[in-house]
């Protein structure tokens, strides 16, 4: 019984020391936007942390989820690599991507890779979290709803013009001859 | 047998140094690129992408680099040979307009920073590798009048104008 009790103790111990000395990387992804629309800034976020207790090393962040005809980059790199994420750092990256259509996209995961420790030579896969589906808006959708419409509010005030105008102008010429007689006498 | 015990350990010293990975860059030539978020609807948050391309006169190959961000280390990513990039993000409250300098560090950049920073400096004192300034010119958050609350303005003023003259006409 208590070789039993000896042996379960011995190979509860061998396996927390796999755990240990290990490094993992938790990782989310996030699009930072209000409204995505289509031909304005998409802010795409990742953020790594290394919960483990060794340092990853050879972390490499891939995001294959927005392809070059529906996204054009704008600003930042979707395959990118950390040398060596220490124990509790906390980094992040981000990508500016501009949509060319509107339209529901579904926003996927990316993968991170790594290895655990310095001498495993078998890579860690794991995915970050995904954002999920959400609607590109049209250019001409999100400009009716928010733009200033500084022409439109010109194009208005020339058209009441008449309207307001010629009383004025009536009211003005019989004020000014008025005036005139008014001086005279 | 002392001595060429001896003779070894000095020849393997003296060869050490050069066996090390030093890892600098000597004479450094930096192109830049440099985006900051322009429109607050576009994103919750201000972020900064500062993406450079770096080649080293001694060939250096295998640099690793490190941004000093706004007092804080954060590792450079790699994006490909020479190329890296250091992104941050925070409230648009807390990054207004201005030129923000992002100083990039080697290993021994960093380390330097490290130890100033452990002894109560700010590590300030230290020179980067390069130096990139980012100049941000704000984030719209909107117009600071509506076009539809000025129209309105305008409305009630020639409205106001025309009753004025009315009523003294009527007087």
């Amino acid at each position: 019984m208590k070789s039993l009790f000896l042996l379960v103790v011995a190979f509860v111990a061998v396996r927390s020391d796999n755990d240990d000395n290990a490094a993992r990387l938790l990782a989310s992804k996030s699009i930072l936007n209000q409204f995505i629309v289509e031909g304005k800034e998409l802010t795409v976020e990742y953020s790594i942390y290394n919960v483990g207790s060794s340092q990853a090393y050879n972390v490499e962040l891939s995001d294959s989820s927005f392809p070059e005809e529906d996204f054009q980059r704008v600003s930042g790199s979707l395959n990118v690599k950390w040398d060596r994420l220490a124990v509790g750092a906390n980094v992040s990256h981000a990508v500016i991507l501009k949509p060319l259509r509107p339209g529901y996209a579904n926003f996927t995961a990316a993968q991170v890779k790594y290895y655990p420790t310095e001498e495993s030579q078998a890579v860690q896969v794991g995915y970050t979290t995904a954002p999920g589906e959400a609607g590109i808006v049209g250019l001409k959708d999100y400009e009716r709803r928010f733009s200033p419409h500084i022409v439109d509010w010109a194009t208005f005030a020339i058209m009441t013009l008449p309207s307001i105008g010629f009383p004025f102008l009536l009211w003005y010429r019989s004020k000014s001859k008025y005036d005139v007689k008014h001086k005279k006498n | 047998m002392a001595t060429s015990t001896k003779i070894l350990a000095l020849a393997v010293l003296a060869v050490l140094p050069l066996l090390m990975n030093a890892s600098t860059c000597i004479g450094p030539q930096v192109t830049s690129n440099v985006y900051t978020t322009s429109e607050a609807s576009m994103s919750i948050s201000t972020v900064f992408v500062v993406e450079v391309a770096v080649k080293c006169n001694n060939g250096e190959k295998d640099l690793l680099l490190f941004a000093d961000v706004n007092g804080h280390m954060v590792p450079a990513t790699q994006s490909g040979t020479g190329k890296f990039q250091v992104s941050w993000s925070d409230e648009h409250k807390k990054l207004p307009a201005g030129t923000y300098g992002v100083r990039f560090f080697d290993e021994e950049g960093y380390n330097a920073v490290r130890k100033e920073k452990r002894s109560g400096t700010d590590g300030s004192a230290v020179t980067p590798i390069f130096t990139v300034n980012v100049k941000h010119s704000g984030t719209w958050t909107g117009p600071y009048v509506q076009t539809e609350f000025v129209a309105t303005c305008v409305a009630l003023l020639v409205w106001y104008m025309a009753y004025r003259s009315k009523s003294f006409l009527m007087s």
